[in-house]
């Protein structure tokens, strides 16, 4: 592809930042995400893509990032849980979350937050329903309710405009 | 920043925010790979282990096999069978037989490769009732008939009971080998030095018992072993005691570095230490009015190659259920037995949840045949407040009986008569304990220390751990109630052996009564130090109120007081040390006795929807209706139970462990399906609280008892549904189809 897969450096635009990274161009994003960037909020459950502890944003859709090597998405947008931390709405979603028991033991936590955040941007892209969004986030902890009622939460204080 | 955010290490928006730092976001300088060359054999014999071209690849640090390393008999209760790594014999497929450590990963996947193993594959064990049978062979030498462990437990005149019972219901139950499903798979990271010792950073629960286990496998004194607890991330018993964490000690100890091991998904799935699966005969007796006049069981549970918890979970097997219920008369006998499967131990529920599925699915039958109410025949025969139970549990608080009603109620269980077909409702009840004295019989109590910070902060630490299921919030919550400071000025600390107060452990439900006990005691002293110290500074008058020093309308804040008492103690800080020591009994050989300081109850109803095409159970509706004294935290409550409904939802539907001749055949997140988002139903759960006498502010605990009765309501909603009983979990689509084809 691009003269950088070839010396093995590659470049990646990680939430809003164009970061260099080196390397195998198949390593996992997770991979570099957390090994070469340090940012170590997307977390490893089970490197097959099943269990979404590692989604992060590509261009704005949820993936498992894991599955992805990460000379592939050169070009793209990649948001991790670190990136949308930074955002207004997303305290509210954090504050939502803990009022309804969305997070215990918080290691499936980040996937949730990135995936519920997507929906939270864009419920057309999942036909509406959060239960579809997280079809590929386990959570092992909270039986999900939580997460759903928070999601749910922000959106109707955003139309109340609060 | 949010109100609610703490200061803790498990505060909930550092979570959110992808700031927790779990085992596997740590590294140090210098860290080397760990790598665990495992049997592929259920059992074999080791005829020989080459290990010199593992050694000459670059990178490769240390090949360790049995033969350098100490080879005492060890383990984490009194059944010693560990082993640091194999040498003579294999005994499970995974079994640990070289240990590597490399600087790479890669370099330690090509000396794996590179180990050369010959074995004599011998005959395997994988049913724990063959492995009793004459002859079979002996798993370990030194333990008659692959039986490590009998419990026979007997009340009341069982021959009488069988007189006078009118209607006798039961048969064999089997309850399946679950999968714990922690998110963060397994791992450990370890270090060692001349002075002090083995350093074990481990998601563990139970740290003190694991670092006298660790102590006693390299023949070490307890204080040259410290295990330091990072965020756990998910564990329902599978993260007590592991080898991985003895295995990365010798490895650092051999190589003088840190070494880190974290096991893929695949690896944690062979080698996961699953719920321990069971066979139970069981009968029970009622009379012509429905009252129970006996109950007589025998339960098989397989132990795996090697005790973990297996035991203790026996023993609940044996006796937990026949709190609940006036029994009349009961007799147990239960057999421990090892195979050639991978270890078993605890899982959330600890033996308890599963005998409740047989018990729960034979008082439904029971109530089938006198064509009574399920719900009915449960408020005829349940204990209740002041009642000693018939294993001598003192009930100074039950309030099962509302529970009962007020699920009803709210499931709008007269609708069970007019549902449409393949529609039912399930009715099930539990209790469980708020710790247990037998855990460890040497102390079941837990030690809290309180100290005032110079900035005017309140720090608790304790040696119980959090899991994620709020107990850090749960005791600041505590603490500022007493103290009458806010919440977000109190520091939760715990999980290092090397710091913090010893503690048994988070398991049978502690953490809220026997921690927040301890919390509570210390937090009071802390009160009352707080009022002498604010009148030796101010005078007689002084007073210490809402988490001030208070004289004539004048406050002086927490951190004044911190001044003033550096001031006036060498520049000391203001510590409390209380330990809370419960009033239980070790319950005797008869396994009678009051072993915990209160016992929570919880009835739940579920509604199903069978498709009659494909077998397939929907869970529609779901209603927990929960006695656990005073809430404390509503939200990690209510978390709890859904949780619990969830993962109940994922045993009883879908989830199993296969295994076929000892090789797990499902070893993945793909193949082994644990309930997603649109597995949940709505659900609701109601807390019918009141203040029991030995919990703190009145406190029972919950993480357990929220699980414990969700696989008898599901397992009677689709009896219910269908019109068949369900005998072996999980009541997977296959199953029920198959039960309604042989009409």
């Amino acid at each position: 592809m691009s003269a950088g897969q070839q010396d093995g450096n590659f470049k990646l635009n990680l939430n809003g930042q164009e970061v260099a990274w080196s390397g195998e161009p198949a390593a996992s994003l997770a991979d570099v995400i957390r090994d070469q960037q340090g940012l170590t909020g997307t977390k490893i459950g089970c490197r097959t893509g099943e269990c979404g502890a590692c989604t992060v944003l590509l261009e704005g859709r949820p993936v498992v990032s894991c599955l992805i090597p990460a000379a592939s998405v050169q070009g793209q947008q990649v948001e991790t849980i670190e990136g949308l931390a930074r955002q207004e709405e997303f305290q509210s979603l954090m504050t939502a979350m803990q009022e309804n028991g969305g997070v215990q033991c918080g290691f499936c936590t980040p996937g949730v937050m990135v995936t519920t955040w997507a929906w939270l941007q864009n419920p057309a892209l999942f036909n509406g329903d959060l239960g579809s969004a997280l079809k590929n986030n386990l959570c092992r902890c909270t039986g999900y309710l939580g997460i759903i009622r928070s999601a749910e939460q922000v959106l109707a204080g955003r139309g109340a405009g609060v | 920043m949010s109100e609610l955010r703490t200061k803790s290490p498990a505060d909930l928006s550092a979570k959110l925010a992808g700031e927790t730092r779990y085992l596997h976001d740590m590294n140090f300088p210098g860290q080397l790979v760990g790598a665990i060359y495992r049997s592929p054999y259920a059992h074999a014999r080791i005829l020989s282990i080459n290990v010199e071209q593992a050694k000459q690849v670059e990178g490769v640090v240390a090949v360790l096999t049995a033969d350098d390393l100490p080879s005492y008999k060890y383990g984490p209760t009194k059944f010693k069978d560990w082993n640091l790594l194999a040498k003579d014999r294999v005994l499970f497929i995974g079994d640990e037989i070289v240990a590597i450590a490399a600087e790479t990963k890669e370099a330690a996947q090509r000396a794996l490769e590179l180990v050369e193993v010959e074995f004599e594959p011998l005959p395997g064990l994988f049913d724990p009732e063959d492995s009793l049978k004459p002859g079979a062979p002996l798993l370990h030498e030194d333990v008659e008939a692959n039986k490590p462990m009998q419990v026979s437990v007997s009340r009341g005149d069982l021959e009488e009971g069988k007189r006078k019972a009118a209607i006798v219901k039961g048969g064999r139950y089997y309850s399946n080998r679950i999968y714990q499903g922690h998110l963060e798979p397994v791992g450990a990271i370890a270090s060692w030095s001349d002075e002090e010792g083995i350093t074990i950073w481990a998601p563990s629960h139970i740290p003190y018992r694991a670092r006298e286990t660790y102590a006693a496998g390299f023949g070490l004194p307890e204080d040259k072993v410290r295990i330091i607890v990072p965020p756990i991330g998910g564990s329902f018993g599978s993260k007590y005691v592991l080898k991985v964490h003895v295995i990365a000690a010798a490895l650092a100890m051999a190589t003088r570095r840190h070494v880190k091991i974290i096991l893929d998904r695949y690896e944690d799935m062979i080698t996961a230490h699953p719920r321990v699966p069971l066979t139970f005969d069981i009968e029970i007796g009622a009379d012509e009015e429905g009252h129970f006049v006996y109950k007589e069981l025998t339960v098989y549970a397989d132990a795996g190659a090697r005790v973990y918890w297996s035991p203790n979970v026996v023993s609940t097997v044996c006796t937990r259920a026949d709190n609940i219920y006036h029994f009349g008369s009961v007799k147990s006998e239960g057999y421990l037995c090892y195979t050639n499967n991978s270890p078993t131990t605890c899982m959330r529920g600890f033996g308890n949840a599963e005998m409740l599925f047989a018990v729960e699915s034979v008082i439904d039958e029971i109530a089938l045949d006198l064509n009574m109410d399920p719900a009915e025949l449960r408020l005829k025969n349940i204990v209740h407040q002041g009642d000693t139970t018939l294993h001598g549990y003192r009930l100074d608080t039950c309030k099962l009986d509302e529970c009962i009603e007020k699920v009803k109620e709210l499931s709008g269980w007269h609708r069970r008569s007019s549902l449409p077909p393949y529609r039912g409702l399930g009715l099930a009840v539990a209790n469980h304990v708020s710790g247990f004295r037998a855990i460890d019989p040497r102390f079941d109590g837990s030690t809290a220390v309180i100290r005032l910070k110079q900035d005017g902060e309140i720090e608790v630490e304790t040696g119980e751990v959090e899991l994620g299921q709020g107990m850090s919030l749960t005791y600041a919550r505590i603490a500022s109630m007493i103290l009458g400071i806010p919440e977000a000025a109190i520091l939760v600390k715990s999980g290092d052996t090397g710091r913090y107060p010893f503690g048994i452990g988070t398991l049978a439900s502690r953490s809220t009564v026997m921690g927040g006990n301890a919390v509570q005691k210390a937090a009071r002293s802390l009160a009352v130090k707080l009022k002498e110290l604010a009148r030796e500074t101010l005078g007689e008058a002084a007073d210490f109120r809402e988490g001030a020093a208070v004289l004539e309308g004048q406050t002086y804040s927490l951190s004044e007081m911190a001044s003033w008492y550096r001031a006036r103690h060498a520049g000391e800080e203001l510590e409390i040390k209380e330990t809370y020591v419960p009033d239980t009994d070790l319950p005797d050989a008869t396994y009678f006795g009051h072993p915990s300081p209160n016992y929570p109850f919880a009835a739940h109803v579920a509604e199903v929807e069978v498709d009659p095409d494909t077998g397939r159970t929907k869970v529609i509706g779901y209603w927990a209706v929960h006695d656990s004294g005073t809430i404390i935290h509503e939200t990690m409550a209510k978390g709890q139970v859904l949780g619990a409904i969830a993962q109940g939802i994922g045993w009883v539907t879908m989830e199993d462990l296969l295994v076929k001749e000892g090789k797990v055949m499902n070893p993945s997140m793909m193949d082994y399906r644990m309930p997603g988002a649109k597995d949940m139903p709505e659900a609701e759960v109601f807390f019918i609280e009141g203040e029991d006498p030995n919990g703190p502010l009145g406190a029972k605990s919950i993480g357990e008892v929220a699980l414990d009765p969700v696989p008898g309501a599901i397992a009677n909603a689709i009896a219910h549904a269908t019109g068949k009983r369900g005998y072996a979990l999980p009541l997977s689509a296959e199953k029920v189809w198959k039960s309604l084809q042989n009409a």
